[in-house]
């Protein structure tokens, strides 16, 4: 038995791996976030059947769960686990979404599911931004600021080959997990106080990426959209969504070429921190 | 949940709604943010984002008002003429129709 101790959002995680695949793999992939201080809030139980052909998650309040093979595996843990820590902290507004760093402060990329949004926050790690989260961004709606989750950066596909996966890289039946430590970008520290939000949408037929500002309403249905617990909040989380879009600038980004949406978005950033700067 | 955006494109109701009194559903959650409203249905798992007319409008559905008082008000508001102003009106209460988000008119 080998136990994992991880923390994320100020709670503990216990997980007690029954043989090796498993810690393997979560060690891959949650590596960034072990911690042994503190208290366990949530305790796991992971491993293989007798035969090696399933894969089981336990823990004290479920059913067991079970999957055919690894990628299926990671994704019922983090799905579980996401799930647990919106209960153990509804005071935070979780958003799906990857997050990055700029000076100090914090700025999210939000898309629909296959969006490119990991792949987007791996190139941006290439050009210096560090990282937070991949998918998942938790304000605090007092201070605005966000709390980094530095699982893994999950890609569904290749990235284009000017930002190639590294070698070591955890291959599952699903995805390439590149571990935090992995980021050329580095990591970054503590509560970060969120300064803009990037609503990716992938285009194609596009030959330029283009952004648009956008007004704190439109903003505001599409974090809603995003949004994993609005109904732990008052007023179904419209409030508190938006208390987030009308405190910071928020903008679509309608991606093309990797590396040009990048240099878009560095470019905004830039303009943007330039305004707000006394 | 989804987000969607209103638009006042579409083909439009007939005159005989200009003398109806729309009444938006009372189990919304609607927030006026900046002129513009932001309605969440969460019945349909959708939220809405109206722009600064059709929010004019929304907030007049209140089965008070005559969707021809709602365009009277609409002239003087955005200093339009009254053809331009009731075609928006019928088109937001199209799509504010078409969305499930008003109560079945009183004549």
């Amino acid at each position: 038995m080998h136990t994992l101790t991880l923390r994320a959002v100020d709670r503990g995680i216990r997980v007690d791996c029954e043989e090796s695949e498993t810690r393997a793999l979560l060690t891959a992939t949650y590596g960034h976030m072990r911690d042994e201080a503190g208290a366990a809030d949530l305790h796991y139980i992971v491993g293989r059947d007798s035969a090696r052909t399933t894969f089981f998650i336990k823990r004290q309040g479920r059913e067991l769960l079970t999957a055919p093979d690894d990628g299926a595996f990671l994704q019922l843990f983090d799905e579980d686990i996401v799930i647990e820590l919106q209960k153990l902290r509804c005071d935070l507004y979780f958003v799906h979404a990857a997050v990055l760093t700029v000076a100090d402060t914090a700025f999210m990329l939000v898309a629909r599911p296959g969006g490119g949004k990991s792949t987007l926050c791996w190139a941006l790690s290439h050009h210096g931004f560090p990282f937070l989260s991949d998918e998942l961004g938790p304000v605090d709606l007092q201070t605005l600021g966000i709390h980094r989750y530095p699982r893994a950066v999950a890609l569904k596909t290749q990235p284009p080959a000017s930002y190639p996966i590294p070698p070591a890289t955890l291959q599952t039946s699903r995805s390439w997990h590149i571990a935090a430590e992995d980021l050329p970008g580095g990591i970054g520290t503590g509560l970060t106080r969120l300064t803009a939000v990037f609503f990716v949408q992938y285009d194609a037929k596009a030959r330029e990426p283009s952004v648009r500002r956008l007004s704190v309403a439109e903003a505001t249905g599409r974090l809603y959209a995003n949004t994993l617990n609005a109904l732990a909040h008052a007023g179904d989380g419209l409030d508190a969504a938006i208390r987030i879009t009308a405190a910071i600038t928020c903008f679509e980004l309608v991606s093309a070429d990797l590396t040009a949406t990048c240099g878009l978005l560095t470019a905004t950033l830039k303009g943007l921190l330039l305004t707000s700067s006394p | 949940m989804t987000a969607s955006q209103n638009s006042t494109a579409g083909p439009q109701l007939s005159d005989s709604v200009m003398v109806e009194h729309p009444r938006r559903r009372s189990d919304v959650n609607a927030r006026l943010v900046e002129g513009e409203m932001v309605v969440l249905d969460r019945t349909a798992n959708l939220i809405h984002q109206l722009n600064q007319t059709a929010s004019f409008i929304w907030h007049r559905c209140d089965g008070q008002y005559t969707a021809r008082e709602i365009a009277d008000q609409l002239v003087d508001a955005f200093e339009i003429d009254l053809d331009t102003a009731e075609g928006s009106v019928k088109a937001a209460l199209q799509q504010f129709e078409q969305l499930g988000l008003l109560e079945r008119a009183q004549a």
